[in-house]
Formats: C-alpha cells, sequence, structure tokens
C-alpha cells in the first residue's frame, strides 16, 4: 500500500536541509512502530519520497510525502501514530492511500506559494509596489540555482500575487512556478521584493505555505490531485 | 537572543542547525527548580560533540537523576563565532538559550591536548574570565573532565576544577557540593571541592621545579589537601546509568546512530595506548543489560544503525551472543549492528560479515607497526600470519579496499621496521590480487606517535619534526610509484604541539594563553592549525619545546603527572618499558594471568567479565 501525507514543518525547523528531514521522519517512521515496506538488497532503506525539497531557511505549512507499506493500514491509524512520535515542530495534517502507479510528487508539483512576511511598511504602499512589479514587461533578476548568476526572467512563472494586511504585519503571498514555463526559487522571490523596493529588515519571515499541482488554471493540493 | 538568532543570524551560517537545539529527546529542566545548573561545553563542533559517548551518559544522568541541571554548548565554527562576537552576543547553550556565564558550572570535555585553545576562546566568548584567578564570586565554577585531563598541569590557570575518573561517579557529588555550598564564599567552596575523592582543585597547589628544569614535586599550599588525586571507577558497570532516550540530532554527525558502551577499559595493554591504562580495569556489560538497552534506544531514538562501542568490541567476551541476539531483534527491520573497530584476526572478519549488511567497502584493521620485532616492543599481539589471515578472509567474502593503520617515531624503531610496513602493506595487496576479483585499493593510515603521560613510554623521546618528515619522505620512497598503494600521513607540527602539552607541565600555560591570542583555535583541524603562531607563542614565553618532546627521561625523574593516581604503579609502567626495550611481549592479563599493574588491588575490584556468563 502506498500512503501521501500532507505535514506541517515549523519555523523551529527551517534550517533543516532535505537530507535532514529525511532522516527524521524515517527515525520517526521506525519509533512509530509503522509497517514501512523496505527495498531490497544489502542496504535496505525504507521507501520514503519526499515532495519538493523546502528549501534551508525555510519552514512549510503544507508540505508533502509519499511511503510504502508493507501491509494495509487506516490512514487515521497511520497519522495519530506518527504524532504520536513526532518531534513538537512537525505535525503530520492528513493521509490518504494512493494507487501504487500514482506519479511521484517531484513529478506533479508544478506551483507553490510562499509567503513572505513584511513588518513597519504600511499595506497601500506595497499593494502599490507589488501593483508595479506585475506591470512591468519583463521581472529580471540573477539566477540563484545552478546556473549562476545567468540573468532570468521570473515573469512567465509568477501566477499571482495577494497581498493580506494584518495589525502591523503584511503578508504577500505569491504564487509561482516550479520547473515549467520557469523554475522559481524563494531566495529570487526575495530578490525581486527587494528590486521592488521591500527593504531586508522588513522580511521578517518567510514560508512555503502551498504546493500545488497546476492543471489550467485549477490549483489542487497532492493529495486532492490523485488518480 | 533567540529571535535575534534564527532571524539575522544563522542564515548567514554554514550548517546552522548546529546551532539550534530542540532535537528529539532534549531534556528542557526547568531552570528555577533545578539546583545546581552546570552546562556541558564541548571544545569542538557539534557535529563531533554530539558523538561523544560520555557526553550523552552525563548528560542523561545529571539530568533524569539528580535535581540538577546539564545543558549543552559546542564550539561555534568561525563564521558563527564571528558574528555573535560582531552581535555582541555571548555563547549560549542549546536548550535554554542562557549564557554560559548564567550557569553555576562549565564544564568541559577534554578528549583532545590541543582543544584547550577552544576551552579559551569559548570561555571568552561567553565573557567569562578565561583563567581562574580572575572569576569573581558570581562567576561560574569552570570545570574539566576526560582523558586529557589525567596530565591537568598544562591547563591549570584556566580550570577551577578537575575531574579525574569516571565522570558519572564523580561529577553528581560534585554537583550536590556545589549546591550544598552556594552560600559560602568561592574560596570557601573550592576548599570543600578539594575534599572529593577524584576532585583536584589546581589553585591550591603550586609546582616546583629542579635545577636542570625538570619537575620537581606540587606542594598543596593549605593543610588537609590530598597530595594525590585517585581516579574514580565505576564499580559495577553492567548496573551503571545509561541512557536510555539520546538526543537524535537533525543534522548529520559523525557517530549518528544508537551505541552501546559494551565496555569501558581494555587489558591488552598496548604500551603506547594512554586509553588503556587510564580507563582500567576492563569491565563489561551483561549480554541481557545490551539488549535491553538497545531495544529502550531504538525505541526512543528510531536510529537505524546500532554501533558496539568501546576500546576493543571484539574482545568483549559476550560478543557473539550479543551480536547473535541483535541481529534476530533488529535485522528484520531494516536496523543494522555496527562493529567501529575490528580485531585484527579471521574471527572478527567472521563475524563482521554475519552483521554487516552494509557495502563492502573499505575494510579497517590496525597492526599498529611493520616488524614482529616493533609489535613485541609496542606490545601490539598480532601475528603477520593473523593480519594475512584476516584479510585473506575479508577478501574472500567481497572486500576489495583494506585500510591499515600504522604508527611511525615508535621507541627503539629501526629503518627496517619502516620498510616493514611498506613490505606489509605489499604483501596485503598480493593476498588481495589473489583472492579478489576485482582490482584491490589498500590505504595506510600513518600516524606520527606521540609518548603519552602515564604510558610505559612516558619517559621515551618524542621524534622531532625533522625526523617524523625525513621518516615520512623516505616510507613515500620505498613504497615508489604502487598508486594501488595509498599512504595517508598526519601533520608532524600538529603532532609535535599535541607532545609538547600532552607531557607539559604549568609552564606552558602562558604560552598556550598567548597562542589563542594569538588566534590559535581548532588546532585539531588541519585547516585552522598554526604552527607558526604555536611557536610564536612557546619563543615568547621563553619555553624550549623540545624540552618537553625531544627528551629522553630518566628512571628516577619526577613527572608533574605522577600525583594523578591511575591505580597502576608507575613501577609496572617502568618494568613494562624493560619489557619493550628487551623486545618481550606482556600478555593479556585475561588470558595469562595478572601481570601486576596494580589497578585491581589498588581499587580493591577485579575485572568485571560479564559477557560471557549468560
Amino acid at each position: 500500500m502506498k500512503i501521501r501525507c500532507e505535514y506541517y514543518a515549523g519555523p523551529e525547523l527551517k534550517f533543516l536541509a532535505n537530507l535532514d528531514m529525511m532522516h527524521m521522519m524515517e527515525r520517526a517512521l521506525r519509533r512509530a512502530e509503522i509497517p514501512y515496506a523496505l527495498s531490497e538488497g544489502f542496504n535496505p532503506h525504507i521507501k520514503l519520497s519526499m515532495g519538493t525539497v523546502l528549501p534551508v531557511g525555510l519552514w512549510g505549512q503544507n508540505e508533502y510525502f509519499d511511503l510504502e507499506l508493507a501491509k494495509r493500514v487506516a490512514p487515521e491509524w497511520f497519522v495519530m501514530q506518527l504524532n504520536a512520535v513526532l518531534p513538537p515542530y512537525i505535525r503530520v495534517k492528513q493521509a490518504r492511500e494512493i494507487d501504487s502507479h500514482e506519479p511521484a510528487l517531484m513529478k506533479t508539483i508544478n506551483a507553490a506559494c510562499y509567503a513572505f512576511i513584511i513588518q513597519g511598511v504600511p499595506l497601500t504602499e506595497i499593494i502599490q509596489r507589488m501593483e508595479h512589479l506585475m506591470q512591468k514587461p519583463n521581472l529580471e533578476v540573477k539566477s540563484r540555482g545552478k546556473k549562476k548568476d545567468v540573468v532570468k526572467d521570473l515573469k512567465a512563472g509568477i501566477y499571482k500575487i495577494e497581498v493580506k494586511g494584518q495589525e502591523d504585519s503584511v503578508i504577500i503571498n505569491l504564487t509561482v512556478a516550479i520547473g515549467e514555463p520557469v523554475n522559481i526559487r524563494f531566495d529570487e522571490l526575495k530578490d525581486l521584493l527587494l528590486e521592488a523596493g521591500i527593504e531586508e529588515r522588513n522580511i521578517t519571515d518567510i514560508y512555503r505555505q502551498a504546493n500545488y499541482v497546476k492543471i489550467m488554471e485549477d490549483y489542487m493540493t497532492p493529495l486532492e490531485k490523485v488518480i | 537572543m533567540k529571535d535575534k538568532l534564527f532571524r539575522d543570524i544563522l542564515p548567514l551560517v554554514a550548517k546552522p542547525v548546529r546551532y539550534t537545539g530542540n532535537e528529539l529527546n532534549m531534556t528542557t529542566k526547568t531552570w528555577a527548580e533545578s539546583k545546581c545548573k552546570m552546562v556541558l561545553a564541548f571544545p569542538d563542533v557539534y557535529e563531533v560533540g554530539m558523538s561523544h559517548v560520555g557526553s550523552k551518559i552525563l548528560y542523561g544522568l545529571v539530568n533524569e537523576t539528580t535535581g540538577h541541571l546539564l545543558e549543552r554548548s559546542y564550539a561555534p565554527w568561525p563564521d558563527m563565532e564571528s558574528l555573535l562576537r560582531q552581535n555582541r552576543l555571548p555563547l549560549y547553550s542549546l536548550e535554554s538559550f542562557k549564557p554560559l556565564g548564567d550557569f553555576d558550572v562549565v564544564g568541559f570535555s577534554l578528549q583532545y591536548e590541543l582543544s584547550i585553545t577552544n576551552c579559551i576562546n569559548m570561555l571568552d566568548m561567553a565573557q567569562i574570565p578565561v583563567c581562574s584567578k580572575d572569576r569573581a564570586e558570581n562567576d561560574p565554577f569552570v570545570i574539566a573532565g576526560g582523558p586529557v585531563a589525567f596530565n591537568p598541569e598544562p591547563f591549570a590557570d584556566f580550570f577551577d576544577a578537575f575531574l579525574i575518573g569516571d565522570g558519572e561517579e564523580v561529577l553528581p557529588e560534585y554537583l550536590d557540593l556545589c549546591f550544598a555550598t552556594r552560600d559560602l564564599p568561592r574560596s570557601e567552596r573550592l576548599l570543600a571541592m578539594a575534599k572529593i575523592p577524584g576532585v583536584y582543585i589546581p589553585a591550591f597547589y603550586r609546582a616546583e621545579y629542579m635545577e636542570n628544569g625538570t619537575f620537581k614535586e606540587l606542594v598543596p599550599l593549605r593543610a588537609g589537601l590530598p597530595e594525590r588525586i585517585r581516579k574514580r571507577v565505576i564499580t559495577d558497570f553492567d548496573q551503571a546509568y545509561f541512557p536510555a532516550r539520546p538526543i537524535v540530532p537533525y543534522m548529520n554527525i559523525i557517530h549518528d546512530r544508537a551505541v552501546l558502551e559494551v565496555m569501558r577499559g581494555c587489558q591488552r595493554g598496548c604500551r603506547f595506548c594512554h586509553a588503556g591504562i587510564v580507563y582500567r580495569p576492563a569491565r563489561e556489560k551483561k549480554v541481557a543489560t545490551l539488549r535491553r538497552q538497545a531495544e529502550e534506544q531504538i525505541k526512543s531514538s528510531g536510529y537505524e544503525e546500532i554501533s558496539l562501542s568501546s576500546l576493543s568490541s571484539l574482545d568483549y567476551s559476550g560478543i557473539k551472543p550479543l551480536v547473535k541476539g541483535l541481529v534476530e531483534d533488529y535485522g528484520t527491520c531494516g536496523i543494522g549492528v555496527s562493529l567501529p573497530s575490528l580485531r585484527v584476526d579471521a574471527f572478527s572478519i567472521d563475524l563482521a560479515n554475519e552483521v554487516q549488511k552494509v557495502r563492502k567497502t573499505t575494510l579497517t584493521l590496525a597492526p599498529e607497526a611493520g616488524t614482529q620485532r616493533m609489535r613485541n616492543i609496542i606490545n601490539k599481539n598480532v601475528t603477520e600470519e593473523q593480519l594475512i589471515e584476516a584479510v585473506q578472509a575479508a577478501f574472500k567474502s567481497g572486500w576489495n579496499a583494506v585500510k591499515l593503520y600504522f604508527m611511525f617515531g615508535l621507541p627503539y624503531e629501526e629503518e627496517e621496521d619502516l620498510t616493514g610496513i611498506i613490505r606489509l602493506l605489499k604483501e596485503v595487496k598480493s593476498v588481495g590480487n589473489r583472492y579478489s576479483r576485482r582490482p584491490v585499493e589498500i590505504k595506510a593510515g600513518i600516524a606520527n606517535y606521540v609518548p603519552k603521560a602515564h604510558t610505559p613510554f612516558q619517559w621515551h623521546r618524542q621524534n622531532s619534526v625533522e625526523e617524523f618528515e625525513n621518516k615520512k619522505q623516505y616510507l613515500l620512497k620505498a613504497k615508489g610509484k604502487d598508486k594501488s598503494i595509498k599512504l595517508d600521513f598526519h601533520d608532524s607540527a600538529t603532532s609535535f604541539m599535541e607532545g609538547v602539552i600532552a607531557r607539559g607541565d604549568r609552564r606552558l600555560i602562558p604560552a598556550i594563553l598567548k597562542a589563542w591570542q594569538y588566534g590559535c583555535k581548532f588546532d585539531g583541524w588541519t585547516e585552522y592549525f598554526q604552527f607558526d603562531k604555536w611557536l610564536k607563542a612557546l619563543a615568547d614565553s621563553g619555553i624550549d619545546p623540545e624540552f618537553y618532546t625531544c627528551r629522553a627521561r630518566g628512571r628516577e625523574e619526577a613527572f608533574p603527572w605522577d600525583f594523578i593516581d591511575t591505580g597502576i604503579s608507575k613501577d609496572f609502567l617502568w618494568q613494562e618499558y624493560e619489557m619493550a626495550r628487551q623486545e618481550k611481549a606482556t600478555l593479556d592479563c585475561r588470558q595469562d594471568g595478572c601481570n601486576d599493574c596494580g589497578i585491581c588491588s589498588e581499587f580493591g575490584i577485579g575485572m568485571e567479565i560479564e559477557g560471557a556468563e549468560q
């Protein structure tokens, strides 16, 4: 049986690298005595596959992993067992059984929403700056990925910008492409905001708010979009 | 503090998880309700310090079984250090994010001579005066323990107290007393601490020297102080505390697995081995105890591997039933057993074959010397036949790379002992080519031998940097162009400094302080070790370092570390040194009867050989 989970990884864990997160999850599976399936061979390992990498420095509100189990379990039981042993800053929110042929998370997730918390800048000013940003014909930043310093245009990959105000802090939600048509990293988005006139010291937190499977104009979570 | 760290500082450093704490099974006790507050400071980075078994034991012991509190702190990597200093943030503990200066006790674990500069640097980062005489009433007591504390003299001014021997025995007593005396003046508290067996308060003693510069004696400055400090020893090792819920780090650390300490001490009697003396007598745990401890740890940690740790785990008398039991218990859920140190014989290889499901990459063995004559001198009771049998068995069962550990610069070394290393490596390679299907790779880790205090070679002169370098060149030349044999050397300058401190005395203190002031830290890390600064510090303090390293000592010479009572008599050590000169082996007392080293009679205990009694 294959199971897909949605989990929360809090700000306390934002400095974990992807591999650290995977180890942490594997160890939790062992502590919870989940009947996980093991790969064949000399060095058997748990068949756990994580969704798109949560970059170091970022925490995640809705992250995902798939796991292969050696026997059938109720997803509710699975969630309960795992939450009982996970460190306090990480929680499995829900889980569901998926078809064994369901394509991997890494392949289906093609959009994500990043939230930037801005403090000390009036809401109206931020709205103005974002509107100005969206009117530009292209949004060029220096790539932060493998091809460092190559200038890339993020325009085609920026799907939505939403600005929400709270008392003294504002959230900018940026829904952007992962992979195609252009792969956008959170640090590139940050560069974009800095260029739009928001200052580094006013950005007090950044997290990934959602991962999506985007089909046309539909945004579905990986739990909603299964065969 | 924590907010500032998470927002402004940690995003800028490499491996920020080193500094965030909050790992699974971390203990947070209520500050106000805890009696004595201590921070265990490890003078190296997180991933090194978190791998240290002794720290895991003390952390659990104090937090779970006493009313005191024990938190952790590690040496920040230089990138983090400069950010903390720039932002005027003191070094803090990972549990409560409190500055080290807020604790009652700051305790350092001394595992390596050169980690002293990191101790000083950590104190400075915590804004605690680095010398004990400058500490005020409200400053913490700065203490140290661990194997290097068996020669505490070169560090005497930096620490208020040294705790000698098994920490499980002495630390709780020390903390109890620290709490009980909390309303007394600092000097009176120190005086009370000096009465605890195993506790050494260096400020209460004065060192005197002979006209020829050698050590004379350590004079107590008050009445009622002990003349000798006897190490503390756990007598019932099987029943001793061992953590059931070890901290599980988020990042990869050096030894990232569950650990079973199957045995403490070793009775093999290798004459170069410091640990072999200071951790005597050999004490084992019962197989049943270890299986229970494995179960507790796996349940609470979820680790994928269990490692059997000790100075020589294959000598553990219950090794076979233990390994069999662990494989039975955990094999099916993909949890492996690992043997970190293998003995040089075919039995070890067979056992490793049974348990190690990991890919057979590199097999590591330690013959230590290249000729039988030299192995007799150092009392490494391994024969060439055993080594050949071991590698034969290994190559036959699928290993295709072998790493062998050797030392050079050993006492009474001759040219043929060096060529012997190369000859042995070539022999192992030809065995490999005969039995392995693929071309084999032979690596040799060749260490500079550094004579240590409390060992039979404490009288012997260490090779100079130049001698080490010449011998290195000689070994490389003898090896020739054979690319399938790789030689890996240690840094001779580092070994030289290690040797100076290992057999040093109080006169080194100003030089160590200067070295730190000149910028020395992380001296165990090749990329940070600055020999020129050390030499300048020594010269500026008027010290000839070769007095400590390249000088043979006489039978009658008093040593600065003699007052630390390991339970092994100096006569026994001298006798062993004589045996070395005569190229004679001393057999393992477990198989061959008592060698009268003194430990059992002195402590009124015996070796605890528990594993076999099931």
